[in-house]
């Protein structure tokens, strides 16, 4: 029995920049961004606790031939290193599916959107909040 | 070890079975409350699909697979367990359920997790699949313990599974060379037991190991609940007191204690 595609919620247990926000209201979060834009929502998947760990993320990457896509909570969420992310990219549009970030409002559907992620993501490091 | 001067015989194997094996599986204190339970899921799940109530809740709950589809399958279980959660006497009545064994293997001062969560598995269904994990590694305090409560019976696939506290260490250790949780089923899945449980019993496991479920290959539609308690003074994690758990079982002395006031106004 195959899965009816849609988007698999995707939420953690890490502080992101800092700050910590409840499991279940990271659920509100991409659960109203989908209502919002249409889109089917899966259940989340829950990132492990422990740095640097991103099984549950590879887990869903795995699902990919079977969803339209997925919905990260924050942009945030994904891997430090820009190589790793760019793999990750890559394989979100080669199954034809896209990559949404509830928080921010971000949709990456296409090879011309990965720049300005990636320019977010790089200000964000080097950006300091008063 | 524990001073057996200061625990009945009883506590001490129950003790026992929970360190060495991981779980405690054992008759429902309060199998009436069980058996309401479970005809209130019924109920609701038949309101779902327009059918009238069942005379037989196991049979409809254990056959639910042909009346409903994959794609309603969560609309069902969120109108189930919104409507069981919305009973005010739903989480007292599932705390009795294990009341004696949680009193022994985690204490008498008690927090419960605010909502009691539903799983149902279809035969063949793979969209509800829980990958390996421990609820430590989602931000769950390792002071936690699950109760976990078939509303139908569970056996082989249709039920979970979970890696012994013997392995549960060394498959840790080998985590961080694995590139996704699939890859850590494959690796611990010779040594995983799926833990059968008759309707009427319940299980009390210890959430640090490793544990999850696979597709339901059995004829039959698996139902179970899962609801967390820990000692109330003891360490948090991410799922926060008030936001994810709240007390059950505060003692007076404690109350005492947290309102108690050293005398004041000193100026010498």
């Amino acid at each position: 029995m195959a899965e009816q595609a849609g988007h698999r919620g995707y939420i953690g247990a890490r502080p992101l920049n800092g700050s910590r926000t409840p499991q279940h209201v990271q659920n509100i979060v991409i659960r109203d961004y989908a209502k919002r834009k249409n889109l089917q929502y899966l259940l989340s998947a829950t990132e492990h606790i422990m740095p640097g760990s991103y099984m549950v993320l590879e887990d869903i990457l795995d699902e990919l031939p079977r969803l339209r896509g997925l919905i990260l909570y924050s942009i945030f969420m994904l891997p430090p290193d820009e190589a790793r992310r760019r793999e990750i990219y890559d394989r979100v549009l080669r199954e034809g599916c896209d990559l949404h970030a509830a928080v921010e409002e971000i949709t990456l559907s296409s090879r011309d959107g990965i720049q300005a992620v990636e320019d977010i993501l790089l200000v964000n490091k080097f950006a300091t909040i008063l | 070890m524990i001073d057996t001067a200061f625990v009945s015989a009883e506590e001490q194997s129950l003790t026992n079975r929970f360190i060495d094996e991981g779980f405690i599986t054992t008759p429902a204190d309060d199998r009436a409350g069980l058996d309401r339970i479970q005809r209130r899921a019924a109920e609701l799940a038949a309101d779902f699909l327009r059918l009238p109530h069942s005379n037989d809740p196991q049979d409809l709950l254990d056959n639910i697979h042909t009346r409903v589809s994959v794609a309603e399958l969560n609309a069902l279980r969120m109108h189930v367990i919104t409507g069981l959660n919305a009973e005010p006497w739903l989480r007292p009545t599932y705390f009795r359920l294990a009341r004696s064994t949680i009193e022994t293997i985690v204490g008498n001062e008690l927090c419960m997790q605010r909502r009691v969560n539903l799983s149902i598995q279809l035969p063949g269904d793979d969209s509800s699949l829980l990958a390996t994990h421990s609820d430590v590694w989602s931000g769950d305090s390792p002071f936690e313990v699950v109760v976990w409560v078939p509303l139908v019976n569970v056996h082989r696939t249709k039920a979970m599974y979970l890696l012994s506290p013997s392995l549960n260490g060394e498959m840790q250790d080998r985590m961080a060379s694995l590139r996704s949780a699939e890859e850590l089923y494959k690796t611990i899945k010779p040594h995983a037991t799926f833990i059968e449980i008759p309707y009427g019993h319940v299980m009390l496991f210890n959430q640090t190991l490793m544990h999850g479920n696979r597709v339901n290959e059995e004829s039959s539609t698996r139902w179970s609940m899962n609801c967390r308690f820990k000692s109330i003074m003891s360490p948090y994690a991410d799922k926060r007191f008030g936001e994810f758990f709240e007390p059950i079982l505060l003692r007076p002395a404690t109350r005492v204690g947290m309102q108690y006031k050293l005398p004041g106004g000193f100026h010498g």
